[in-house]
């Protein structure tokens, strides 16, 4: 953060000519330390721009981040101080390389998010993603299974631990098992999937269709508990039919209570109510509604959980980085003060 | 454990705190050195302030990071902690306590009229990331506070008063020089907040970086001492100039660390 100034700065190494040549004049442009000011302004400039819009606008950071890449780079080029200081060349290159390994992971990054029942495996689907335009997409070839999971909740409903046992194949062909959950993702081929604060109830069913095919087995997921406590209800549309059926999940039971600690399960005693149309029925496990094309068979109730999937194979890389810097800087400093007494007149 | 046991405790210990503020303060008025006074003060001020803090710990079972009480509770403690090092470790700069103590008095006030609540630990906070993120970003804010205490030194010394009261202290390019190692120190720190801030947020919400209003505010904070520190080289800025930019430092981490909590809906932001 220091000596890039001073008298050394306007000559910086440069070769001696009466003349200077336009590349070592646009090089001494693109390294001055008062450019870095005024970048480093730029950047602040653009970070408020971006806070205070209401629309995603952190591609104006692209600007200053660039020039502040193209200042550091013609800084270590031409500054001969550089070759005198390691400690100062070494944090000006990690800088860079955290410019260039943010782009890399902007570029590259996926970020979604995806819902699964008990016992259901991950597809390779996402529900919602955004993803760079170099992302070059391997989820599909991922699979795990929600095993089902626990989450403990202090009173007054406030979550605790989520605890969320899933399984893999690994390429051994060996399966494998963990605990996923609050600070521990499960990590497959560098996309991190997490659990979220959504989860929630999800009936069951098989669908056996009038026209003869294979009977159909899906989950509903009703939306998230405790979030939408009241309106346990959906409607959806069955597997190859444009009959929309309106799915309802009744308990009487509190499973959350407010007043002592409690843990997220199913309710022992439930119905499912099923409309069609004009018709509505009442079901247990077990039970079956016939409707115009086909039998509906309730199955049971099952919970299912909300991931968030990210993908970012920068992560390690831009942590190293940042250590580099950190300690570079640390080491810089160390070198400058340790060198004179802050008491002592220059 | 009660809580009036905890509180009794605090409120003696910010009675100390006081006291030494006081004399520290008319120390530099009357141009007299109470700084053994000052010291043991401050000293005793910080056991009570410790054991006030162990027993809310022992009795919620978690340390003072989750309520704006906590939060204050635990900054006016490491603040002063780092700054008696200061104070005990650099005699040189004791008459610095009638700049820091006002400042931290501001805070205390605000402690005392905070409801010492319990908060719910969220299960994002189980992790020993949090600690050490927590732990860098009082060490910055520390570092920063000893400079903005010389700063103040320097900029009090415009006036005729303050070049009278502080005439023993070393000049003010040297006192500039110290105030840029604790400005350099600070970024050190911060850059250290910022990084395991980023570790703890990958696994807590499933990304490194969001750009939320304490995440914002802290890069605009860090932003603002690169600007300082490189400023002070690049334009050889008057000791005067590099003390105000001290105190604009200050300032917005203050409000970052204070007062983003207040504005932030994210599940990141400070005090819960």
């Amino acid at each position: 953060m220091t000596p890039r100034s001073g008298p050394g700065i306007e000559d910086r190494g440069l070769p001696q000519s009466s003349v200077p040549s336009p590349h070592s004049s646009i090089l001494k442009f693109f390294a001055s330390l008062k450019l870095t000011l005024l970048i480093l302004a730029a950047l602040g400039a653009a970070i408020m721009f971006a806070y205070l819009s209401e629309t995603p606008t952190t591609w104006v950071l692209a600007g200053p981040l660039t020039a502040f890449a193209l200042n550091l780079s013609a800084a270590v080029a031409t500054n001969p101080v550089f070759r005198r200081q390691t400690a100062l060349l070494v944090f000006h290159l990690a800088l860079i390389a955290i410019i260039l390994l943010i782009a890399a992971g902007r570029l590259t990054y996926l970020k979604g998010q995806l819902e699964l029942a008990e016992g259901e495996v991950f597809d390779g689907q996402l529900m919602q993603e955004e993803s760079g335009p170099w992302h070059q997409r391997q989820l599909e070839t991922l699979r795990f299974s929600n095993d089902g999971f626990t989450i403990d909740y202090a009173k007054g409903i406030r979550r605790g631990n989520t605890r969320n046992q899933v399984s893999w194949v690994a390429p051994n062909g060996q399966i494998q098992w963990a605990v996923i959950g609050d600070q521990v993702p499960l990590v497959l081929d560098g996309y991190r999937f997490y659990t979220s604060h959504n989860k929630g109830f999800a009936p069951a069913f098989t669908w056996h269709p009038n026209s003869g095919g294979l009977p159909v087995l899906g989950t509903v997921h009703l939306p998230a508990y405790p979030l939408h406590e009241y309106k346990q209800a959906i409607e959806w549309t069955l597997p190859g039919s444009k009959t929309p059926l309106w799915v309802m999940l009744q308990f009487d039971e509190v499973i959350l209570d407010p007043a002592k600690p409690s843990e997220f399960r199913l309710p022992a005693k439930h119905q499912i109510v099923v409309r069609a149309g004009e018709e509505r029925r009442e079901l247990k496990p077990g039970e079956a509604v016939r409707l115009a094309e086909g039998v509906l068979v309730y199955n049971g109730l099952r919970s299912w959980m909300g991931y968030t999937v990210f993908y970012d194979f920068t992560l390690p890389w831009l942590l190293a980085a940042c250590v580099l810097a950190v300690l570079s800087l640390a080491w810089h400093f160390w070198n400058k003060f340790s060198a004179k007494p802050w008491n002592k007149a220059a | 454990m009660t809580l009036e046991l905890e509180l009794q405790t605090l409120w003696t210990a910010l009675v100390l705190y006081v006291l030494a503020g006081v004399a520290a303060i008319f120390g530099v008025a009357l141009q007299r050195k109470p700084e053994r006074t000052v010291l043991a003060l401050l000293v005793f001020g910080l056991v009570l302030h410790t054991a006030s803090i162990s027993l809310r710990w022992d009795r919620l079972g978690h340390g003072p990071y989750i309520t704006m009480y906590e939060i204050l509770l635990s900054n006016v403690w490491s603040l002063l902690a780092i700054y008696v090092l200061a104070y005990w470790r650099i005699p040189a700069i004791r008459a610095t306590a009638a700049v820091v103590m006002p400042i931290l008095f501001v805070m205390m006030g605000w402690l005392l009229m905070t409801s010492p609540y319990e908060g719910h630990l969220p299960a994002t906070y189980h992790t020993v990331w949090l600690f050490i993120h927590i732990g860098f970003g009082k060490l910055f804010l520390g570092s920063v506070l000893v400079a903005v205490g010389i700063s103040g030194i320097i900029l009090l010394r415009g006036s005729r008063y303050g070049g009278e009261r502080f005439v023993s202290l070393p000049d003010n390019s040297r006192l500039d020089e110290l105030s840029f190692r604790f400005m350099a120190m600070g970024i050190i720190f911060e850059t250290l907040m910022l990084i395991v801030g980023a570790i703890w947020a990958q696994d807590a919400w499933g990304r490194y970086w969001a750009w939320d209003p304490l995440e914002t505010w802290s890069f605009l904070t860090w932003l603002c001492l690169a600007f300082a520190l490189h400023a002070r080289v690049a334009y050889k800025v008057t000791p005067q100039v590099g003390a105000l930019m001290v105190l604009a430092v200050f300032a917005l981490a203050f409000l970052t660390f204070f007062g983003v909590p207040f504005i932030s809906t994210s599940p990141h932001k400070g005090a819960v």
